[in-house]
């Protein structure tokens, strides 16, 4: 009850600051008086305060078990231990949307801090307005989880039982929130420079908030697809699923404007695609909310439908036709100075843009078409694996090749010394697939390997070319000179080392999808199964008794690797028992056990799911390199020039 | 020049479309129930379909040694024998909601992906006392 009120409370002023702060902006452009924009961020901080106050409300009312609160009610339960109560939180639509609030109020003080002129500012801060003011307006009067039950139950049936099995859930949603909201800082700067027609300094303004971004978006996939692994018990990471297509297009699209953006901020060119491209990676953060929360396809994700779907639809149409009528206005204006050389570093950059914007239209077209087909026929269908990778092999392959040849030629225009290193490139690509064929690998396999070292010999070059000539140069120690330049340049070190990831994901997708063995069989207690030259033995089945949830929980030892234990979980609230998989990592090849089905009269036998799949330990090492990586970029340059924001920008 | 680049442009952005419609045509999976594939079984020969329907009564045989499942989905019109290699999932039982995704081969259905559709909600109807259209209503509520 208390909760409730003050959540309802909190949530009306946030409401009010933020259309205080609306205002305040509008009023800073009309007078160009920077109080005002004093005053827009003051409202800025009080409706981030009061969405966080909201927050804590939700999550009191949650872990005092509190079922006068409908929220508390329809997604929680008291047997809970008490990290599923706090993450039942954002494990439905209502407290999602709450949480997605929080984090845009938060962004908008951010950002806001670093506004001064009233120009830019005044817009930029006026577009964050709103779009919060959209999130607080749906929480308060459409989705309002604070509604107070008049007879309230005495407990609730719990969060889905999936979202409950591994801790991972509770940290994805919050990594693809910090994701989806940092675009929408490079958006409002995008929409501010359109409207006051300052074409050239948004790009750099916002560069750290699109990294950050990307890097929160990057570490969400992967933490969805380990999800997915280590839970579903299927024995994949990633299926082409409707929902992994909506946190996978934004990705696609922030990737391409990550890269034009360099390019603007290098050499001032392609403002145009910036502008587009921001527009769409930002729309699509509400195209995949859309598509996940209005129940138009089936998912996890796909709580009861709701009248949200239609509101985030206009949304996101509202998004599209504000920034694309924006760039239609001032496209005379923006239009390029001076020509693109293709064989050049912008060439090749604009180029890998286009694949990724090709790639997020190709996830776009596959995730839509079962809509079209029904809409026009009746038929129900689903666009199935086959399709997306028949699309992403080519492409991905044209990516890797961009992806290693775009580094190594200079901006403007290709010279001859790089012709030496690109030969190079082209022997280790020649000679990797060779080998690869040699082995007895696919095609395909053969050519990512090939790629592989098309990139490291790239990489390698950049990396270490400097180092070795400045060394020769000056006599000093080669390893001592790279670390030098390393520790000077460490974001231009840190680009590298986000392509290294993405060189050893691709290895990984590639042997993981081509070699896979799966393989069922029911085993009696103590019985002995030769597979992949191990030895596979159940040595017990036992019952585990936990508050909320029962557990079956077989002893599986495979020979040199110890004893796993897969379980399947009995929840209160479901009547489906949910596989907890048990998957041992080597270096090489993973292990992964299901519990398919017991013996539940005398427990004398049990069917396991085994399923040996290569490299998977290498797709969880990639992440840590990129986000390494991106950590490396975001890293403050040392010692910056006290207060000096000019010096640090034009140092970078 | 830069026609040279515009039109290179426009093969690889074809070669592309061509891809993608060419998939689609391919991999699409069509949903039916039993009746609506026996309106038409020539449309569905060699593709991939998700076969959704009810478990019919008594038709279920499982040999946990050899992971054979046979049993018979059913809309209340049409009956469909479905073979399934591996183990039936906890619910599956008789009347019980059923997608199972595969191919036909013949006038059986091979399996390779079966999945439950349970609904929390749902009484399971007397002996044969439905219709597509409540089969369909079931299935479509059920998770």
């Amino acid at each position: 009850m208390i909760p409730a009120a003050v959540g309802d409370v909190s949530l009306v002023v946030a409401v009010l600051f933020s259309l205080l702060g609306l205002l305040a902006a509008v009023a800073a452009w009309y007078s160009r008086d920077a109080r005002y924009i004093q005053m827009a961020k003051r409202a800025a901080l009080v409706s981030f305060l009061g969405t966080l106050a909201a927050f804590a409300a939700l999550e009191w009312a949650l872990l005092s078990d509190d079922f006068s609160v409908i929220y508390v009610a329809s997604n929680s339960t008291r047997a809970n231990p008490t990290w599923v109560k706090f993450a039942t939180l954002w494990a439905a639509l209502e407290g999602s949307i709450l949480l997605w609030a929080l984090f845009q109020t938060l962004y908008t003080w951010l950002a806001g801090r670093r506004m001064r002129d009233y120009w830019i500012s005044p817009v930029a801060l006026g577009t964050l307005f709103v779009i919060q003011l959209f999130f607080l307006v749906n929480v308060l009067f459409v989705i309002n989880p604070f509604i107070v039950l008049p007879h309230p139950p005495s407990d609730g049936p719990g969060p889905n039982p999936l979202l409950q099995n591994h801790w991972m859930m509770a940290v994805h949603p919050i990594l693809m929130y910090l994701g989806f909201v940092g675009l929408s800082v490079p958006f409002a700067y995008a929409i501010a420079a359109m409207w006051t027609r300052r074409y050239q300094t948004w790009v750099t303004e916002t560069k750290w908030w699109l990294i950050i971004a990307w890097g929160f978006l990057t570490a969400a996939i992967y933490a969805g697809g380990w999800w997915s692994y280590e839970v579903l018990g299927w024995g994949g990471y990633w299926g082409w699923d409707p929902v992994e297509n909506a946190s996978f297009i934004p990705w696609l699209l922030a990737t391409a404007f990550l890269h034009t953006a360099m390019v603007q901020e290098r050499r001032g060119l392609f403002r145009t695609w910036n502008f587009a491209l921001v527009t769409l990676a930002f729309a699509a953060t509400v195209f995949g909310t859309f598509l996940t929360r209005s129940g138009v396809i089936e998912s996890v994700h796909a709580f009861a439908g709701g009248p949200v779907g239609p509101i985030f639809l206009s949304f996101l149409l509202v998004i599209l036709a504000v920034g694309f009528g924006l760039l239609g206005r001032v496209s005379s204006e923006v239009r390029d100075v001076g020509a693109v050389q293709p064989l050049s570093r912008e060439g090749l950059l604009l180029f890998g843009a286009l694949v990724l914007v090709t790639m997020a239209f190709v996830v776009i077209l596959g995730t839509l078409f079962p809509l079209l087909v029904e809409a026009f026929n009746g038929a129900k269908v689903s666009v199935g694996a086959p399709f997306f990778n028949q699309l992403f092999v080519p492409l991905g392959y044209l990516l890797l090749l961009l992806m290693g040849l775009g580094p190594v030629l200079p901006w403007r225009r290709a010279e001859p010394e790089t012709l030496r290193v690109v030969v190079w490139m082209a022997i280790a690509l020649v000679l990797g697939t060779a080998l690869g064929l040699v082995v007895g690998w696919t095609l395909w396999v053969s050519l990512t390997v090939g790629f592989v070292l098309f990139n490291l010999v790239a990489l390698g070059w950049l990396s270490f070319g400097p180092a070795l000539r400045r060394a020769r140069a000056t006599g000093a120690s080669p390893l001592k000179t790279f670390f030098s330049q390393f520790a000077h340049s460490h974001r231009r070190f840190g680009g590298y080392t986000v392509h290294l990831g993405v060189i050893v994901a691709a290895l990984a997708i590639s042997f993981s999808q081509s070699y896979r063995l799966d393989v069922q069989k029911t085993l009696d207690i103590g019985q002995k199964w030769n597979v992949v030259g191990r030895d596979i033995v159940v040595h017990k089945l036992r019952l585990v008794r936990e508050p909320y949830r029962d557990s079956v929980v077989a002893d599986v030892e495979v020979s040199g690797l110890g004893v796993a234990h897969p379980r399947l979980n009995y929840y209160r609230s479901s009547q489906t028992p949910f596989a907890s998989p048990a998957v041992t990592y080597t270096w090489l090849k993973d292990y992964y056990l299901v519990l398919q089905a017991f013996d539940q009269e005398k427990g004398s036998w049990v069917t396991l799911r085994l399923v040996v799949t290569p490299l998977v330990l290498w797709l969880w090492i990639s992440a840590g390199i990129i986000i390494f990586g991106t950590l490396l970029i975001l890293w403050p340059t040392a010692a910056p020039v006290a207060g000096s924001e000019v010096s640090r920008e034009a140092a970078i | 020049m830069r026609a040279k680049y515009l039109i290179g442009f426009l093969i690889i952005l074809a070669a592309i479309g061509y891809l993608a419609w060419g998939g689609l045509g391919k991999s699409l999976v069509y949903y039916v129930l039993p009746s609506e594939y026996a309106d038409n079984p020539a449309k569905y020969a060699g593709k991939r379909v998700r076969l959704g329907g009810l478990v019919k009564q008594g038709s279920v045989h499982f040999n946990p040694k050899t992971l054979e499942l046979k049993f018979v989905v059913t809309d209340g019109v049409v009956d469909i024998p479905v073979e399934h290699t591996g183990t039936p999932p906890e619910l599956f039982k008789d009347n019980q909601g059923v997608v199972v995704e595969g191919h036909f081969e013949g006038n059986v259905f091979k399996g390779d992906n079966l999945l439950i559709k349970h609904s929390e909600s749902y009484q399971a109807p007397r002996k044969g006392e439905y219709t597509p259209d409540e089969v369909r209503k079931l299935l479509k509520e059920a998770k």
